[in-house]
């Protein structure tokens, strides 16, 4: 898994690409939690290279939407390639986030 | 979920992991060399991947608390008529039965959302069958995928 992190004017673009599997999942969250606590604008996840994604992924990006939404910022994703998207779709995740 | 078995499917490949988060990547990397080697179907591959995964997720992190026998896991790839591939997962962990498990709900928003119970939802959807048995300290877990060709 690689994270790369951009400034986008005050919001934090992080491109995503590998694996959201398990043993990646905590490392996933530890990043996306180290961005919430260190910023203060949105954040948006660019899914582009993620090949791979497991309920423990998921998990991480829902524990970084509550603490966005406690903090009252937005926390979208983009870019999702289809077999992402799929998971996304069963697990009622799609609703949950503002995808583009 | 039916099975759809037969009930002694012979063994073609196993493999024995540790009972550690990290260890799930050898798992899936055993799959996903056995799938380049049979040129399995990219879209039953990646089901197939994380249903696995979501089983040993659930293995790794549970089964063995308060279990004083050396944790043991195995999977075994199994030998099944038509074009569907079988995995079951063997662990000598506590009674766990995932197909009892219920769908979550459908959250309206983040804050309702609860964190966790997804995965058996993921295998029930990538799988056409998933079976549960103890056998005595065992717990075997069988997946077969749906059909290679639709």
């Amino acid at each position: 898994m690689q994270i790369e992190r951009e400034q986008a004017g005050e919001d934090v673009l992080l491109k995503v690409a590998g694996r959201l599997d398990t043993p990646n999942a905590k490392p996933f969250e530890a990043s996306l939690l180290e961005v919430v606590n260190t910023t203060g604008g949105g954040i948006v996840v660019d899914l582009a290279g993620v090949v791979y994604v497991s309920s423990s992924g998921l998990r991480a990006l829902l524990v970084a939407g509550k603490a966005m939404r406690t903090a009252k910022r937005k926390l979208s994703l983009k870019s999702l390639q289809p077999q992402i998207r799929e998971v996304f779709d069963i697990s009622g995740f799609s609703t949950l986030f503002e995808i583009s | 979920m039916s099975t759809s078995l037969p009930p002694q499917a012979p063994i073609r490949a196993s493999l024995t992991i540790d009972a550690t988060v990290d260890a799930i990547a050898d798992a899936t990397e055993w799959l996903g060399t056995l799938a380049e080697a049979e040129d399995w179907p990219v879209a039953l591959k990646f089901g197939l991947e994380l249903s696995v995964e979501e089983a040993l997720a659930n293995v790794v992190s549970y089964a063995f608390e308060g279990i004083d026998a050396a944790p043991m896991i195995r999977l075994d790839l199994l030998e099944l008529d038509g074009d569907r591939i079988g995995v079951r997962i063997v662990d000598n962990g506590i009674p766990f039965d995932p197909t009892n498990v219920a769908e979550p709900e459908v959250p309206e928003s983040v804050e309702d959302a609860k964190i966790g119970g997804h995965g058996v939802q993921l295998m029930r959807h990538f799988l056409e069958s998933l079976t549960y048995q103890r056998q005595g300290n065992e717990n075997h877990l069988t997946l077969v995928t749906k059909p290679k060709t639709p």
